[in-house]
């Protein structure tokens, strides 16, 4: 006797889903290195920023992906839950835009 | 009574009684609710980027390099470390994931004792990086022991939410608010692993015939290490 009436729809986790874990935190263990590597070998500039972001979104791709299971998921899920996150991007671009600008107007005032 | 068969054949997976996106109803809103959850994040690192921009020309009090702030170990006073503790928790956070899906991975196969042991090593792996935080915002707190002297003379010590010796304010009011806010998730998350690794115990799952309830703190659990990720970029690194 089930305590729910929901009725449990298994989306096919690969049979090796043990090793795909491991080779996972493998990875975002390496890129976590790289980061520290990166950070003290390349002096500071705009460059070696859009490296970290983009390491980052790499690392929250494997997260997603493997750990929270949205590579076995359906198509329209994916969908669903990643393109919102295209809005983010937009957000980040107006407001930095709208920082340099307010930066700007500061050093104008006496 | 065959025409309405085929109708809803036709209407495929919209027709109802069937989930369109072959997961559970729980599963889904927990997923809607992390969107929700992203957003918010994102509002207060793009506030970090917006702040952080408007300072940009400032030489007066500029905004502090992380170098200089984070650079303690414990048991190692006063040696320069950049880097290091925030990395190691990081580490112990990415590792608690690993626990975490591999709890979830036990419950597919109904191993009980499995998921009870990774449960608790996920709950271990929580209260470690919460540990460290504290001990981070400690070193922040009580600041450096030459500290800062201002223009009339008063010399202060570390950072508040009015007073910041390493450079503006506003840095460290963002930085209590953001990894505050990521603290509280890391928080709530231990609380729910504690209910479910007591539930999974009591065997409430195995009686339920599926350990969905896992993986539904699971996804909330790698989210919070997800936010990690983009907290460590933005606040440690660049």
């Amino acid at each position: 006797m089930t305590t729910h009436n929901e009725h449990i729809e298994h989306t096919d986790t690969p049979s090796n889903m043990k090793a795909q874990i491991w080779k996972t935190f493998w990875i975002l263990l390496a890129l976590t290195l790289v980061d520290i590597a990166f950070y003290f070998v390349i002096p500071h500039s705009t460059l070696r920023n859009w490296i970290f972001i983009l390491l980052g979104i790499v690392k929250a791709f494997y997260i997603v992906g493997i750990f929270m299971h949205m590579k076995f998921e359906k198509k329209f899920l994916q969908k669903v839950i990643i393109l919102p996150m295209g809005l983010v991007v937009y957000m980040i671009i107006l407001i930095l835009i709208e920082g340099v600008f307010t930066d700007t107007v500061r050093n104008l005032l006496p | 009574m065959a025409n309405t068969a085929t109708l809803t054949d036709r209407r495929t997976q919209w027709g109802g009684g069937k989930s369109p996106f072959n997961i559970s109803y729980g599963k889904l809103m927990m997923w809607i609710f992390l969107v929700t959850d992203a957003f918010t994040f994102s509002s207060l690192l793009t506030a970090y980027g917006f702040i952080r921009h408007s300072f940009s020309g400032n030489t007066e009090t500029p905004w502090p390099s992380p170098d200089v702030v984070f650079n303690h170990f414990p048991f190692l006073h006063g040696v320069h470390l950049p880097l290091m503790f925030v990395s190691l928790m990081t580490f112990i956070l990415i590792f608690s994931s690993v626990t975490m899906v591999l709890a979830v991975e036990a419950g597919h196969r109904m191993a009980k004792k499995e998921v009870v042991k990774y449960m608790f090593y996920t709950i271990l792996g929580g209260l470690a990086f919460l540990g460290c935080q504290a001990w981070e915002w400690t070193q922040f707190i009580i600041g450096s022991e030459q500290g800062r002297t201002l223009a009339d003379g008063t010399i202060i010590h570390g950072a508040n939410l009015a007073i910041n010796e390493y450079g503006p304010v506003a840095f460290a009011d963002l930085f209590f608010i953001v990894t505050g806010f990521h603290g509280f998730h890391v928080f709530s998350g231990v609380v729910l692993n504690i209910i479910i690794l007591f539930q999974t115990m009591d065997g409430v799952f195995e009686k339920r015939g599926h350990y969905e309830m896992v993986e539904k703190v699971g996804l909330y659990w790698h989210f919070v290490d997800l936010v990690w990720v983009f907290v460590f970029t933005f606040f440690y690194l660049i």
